[in-house]
């Protein structure tokens, strides 16, 4: 027994089964901690003794972002263990997945919108067509091996209703589906997290999310009818990243003209270019050149042109 | 924009005179950078070739003229804009362009910048600002920033600094603009905005002069100081144009960049041509 299976059953015996535990993932900016903070006071109104936690702030806007959120009779740890979540809700699809150990594995539920954001991490190979790195499993595939999960495309549902900034609204709304607290309570913590402008908006938003799970609910009565209503119901699968293409540019040099500044030797983001023995330009690394033009741009002596090649242009975009 | 005219079928050796490169411009110079810009806008606009006038004065500015294949007039030092101002009032079909430096606009042909300004006749000017007289030895120009070394202030420039912007919206240029030369794209945006713009407009690029500026304070080689030019900028959308000055305080040497000043006033031409042929008609009637 490793020492967080330890805590674990230590929390355990000391809590009892009464504690609730609801992780909240997403990226920065998303609304993450807006949304632990409407659930941690709704908990509170209830009566229930809430801890919160969050890792912020280092994440910066597009970083990831979490939030622990437990409630019951007597709570003493503000984190939840691995395996202990009774609720997932990711607020991207690679955040839920990445997260996805923290779940119950036999009674936990995962909501998650299922839009993508692609780290820059994930993009560290700028060639055209390069793959981003960005998981390839599908809503469908986790959600077969889940207690309950629902998977909707609450960026999408905000974006219908006028502002794709509400999706955390939406996916609050969802949650409250699944939580057994009446429903006023919760238009009522929103209304007074919001900015006051777009209460209605939010409003919307959570009503949106909340009618969602019903619809599903309502169509997957029966449980083995519960792939269908997921299928059903899922956001359009994300594009499979396809393999590098030819590439459609061709870099032309003109060593009569360079007067060797290093301007573009310095200023390459592949740092593919060199000066050689006689202080000419030179591609050095032929692979890495992304014919992003800013080389060109800025050779004061005209010495570097990407050249297009408009027939391949063609065809790449042909096969799209 | 012609969606055929986009930037992967621009050459700019179809602008070039190519049996005179390599240009004599100094290893880095931000001239050339200017210069395609410049091209690249005209690309984008679809002038032709023969419906272009370059005009440039003296200096290492004004031998960019020299290089485009278009009609080009390289006239005598800080007088362009009155060859110009001759130019487009008699072919105001031709697109007047005034290439210029620093010393050349401001100091030398100052009297004629303000003048230029104020007779709003549709020609854009574009003012290559390398902070120098690069060309005739390395002399402090007026926009040589205070405590600079040049061949003419050995201890450091002591004179303040003129804000060409400021000088030519306030002389009443209609289109006034600032832009560096390291953002080639904004800066061809700049232009080409200009040379869309009927009346006079007046653009300043803050280019770099490695070899007898850069090199005598210390700035670096040239893609230090080409890269430095973005800490000097402060682009016009952070919003000073409306008063408000949020980010002076951390920034104060910056320079303002974007389009500065953009008003609609009775082109020159236009006036000139209507007043002649008023004249010419009660003539004829008296």
């Amino acid at each position: 027994m490793n020492v967080i299976e330890k805590d674990a059953a230590a929390i355990e015996v000391t809590t009892g089964n009464d504690v609730k535990n609801v992780l909240i993932v997403g990226v920065g900016g998303q609304g993450v901690i807006m949304v632990s903070k409407v659930l941690a006071l709704i908990c509170q109104d209830q009566g229930h003794n809430v801890k919160q936690s969050e890792v912020h702030g280092m994440a910066k806007r597009g970083g990831t972002v979490f939030s622990h959120v437990r409630f019951g009779e007597k709570v003493w740890s503000p984190t939840i263990p691995k395996g202990k979540a009774d609720i997932l809700l990711a607020m991207e699809w690679a955040e839920g997945l990445r997260w996805l150990n923290h779940l119950k594995k036999k009674t936990g539920t995962l909501i998650a919108d299922t839009q993508h954001i692609v780290p820059p991490f994930a993009c560290l190979d700028r060639t055209r067509g390069a793959s981003s790195g960005y998981t390839t499993q599908l809503p469908g595939d986790i959600l077969e091996n889940l207690h309950d999960g629902y998977a909707l495309d609450a960026t999408g549902i905000a974006t219908e209703i006028g502002n794709f900034r509400v999706s955390n609204t939406v996916l609050l709304g969802t949650l409250s589906a699944i939580l057994d607290f009446p429903v006023e309570i919760w238009r009522k913590v929103i209304s007074e997290m919001v900015p006051p402008a777009t209460i209605d908006l939010n409003l919307k938003a959570f009503d949106a999310g909340r009618s969602w799970v019903e619809e599903s609910r309502k169509v997957g009565k029966a449980p083995e009818a519960k792939p269908e209503k997921k299928a059903k119901k899922q956001a359009p699968a994300p594009k499979v990243d396809s393999k590098p293409v030819d590439k459609d540019f061709e870099l032309v040099l003109t060593p009569e003209w360079c007067k060797g500044c290093d301007i573009c030797v310095k200023v390459c983001p592949e740092r593919c270019l060199i000066l050689n023995a006689e202080h000419k330009v030179e591609l050095s690394k032929p692979d890495a050149c992304t014919g992003c033009r800013i080389c060109e741009w800025l050779c004061p002596d005209f010495a570097i042109d990407v050249v297009k090649d408009a027939t391949k242009t063609n065809q790449t975009s042909a096969s799209a | 924009m012609d969606s055929s005219n986009s930037a992967d079928s621009f050459n700019i050796r179809d602008y070039l005179r190519l049996e005179m490169f390599p240009h004599f411009l100094c290893p880095g110079c931000g001239h050339g950078i200017a210069m395609r810009a410049l091209l690249w806008a005209v690309y984008e606009l679809d002038i032709d070739k023969d419906k272009i006038a370059i005009v440039s004065g003296i200096g290492c500015s004004g031998r960019i003229g020299a290089y485009v294949d278009a009609n080009t007039f390289h006239t005598t030092h800080g007088r362009p804009l009155a060859y110009a101002t001759g130019l487009a009032l008699a072919r105001p079909d031709l697109h007047v362009i005034v290439i210029t430096g620093d010393g050349d606009s401001l100091a030398i042909g100052g009297n004629h910048l303000i003048h230029a300004c104020r007779r709003n006749l549709n020609m854009t000017c574009m003012m290559l600002n390398n902070e120098v007289y690069g060309m005739t030895g390395g002399q402090a120009s007026p926009t040589t920033s205070e405590t600079r070394y040049t061949t003419t202030s050995q201890s450091g420039s002591i004179e303040p600094v003129f804000d060409a912007c400021a000088l030519a919206s306030a002389a009443g240029a209609s289109f006034v603009g600032r832009e560096v030369t390291v953002h080639t794209p904004n800066l061809k945006d700049l232009l080409r905005d200009a040379l869309d713009h009927n009346g006079f407009s007046f653009v300043e690029v803050l280019s770099d002069c490695t070899e007898v500026f850069g090199r005598k304070n210390n700035l670096g080689e040239s893609p230090e100081m080409i890269l430095s030019q973005k800490s000097k900028m402060r682009p016009s959308s952070y919003g000073s144009a409306n008063g408000n000055i949020v980010d002076e305080p951390f920034r104060p040497t910056t320079l303002p960049t974007g389009i500065l000043t953009h008003k609609e006033r009775a082109e020159y031409g236009d006036t000139y041509r209507a007043h002649v042929e008023k004249i010419s008609g009660s003539v004829k009637n008296g």
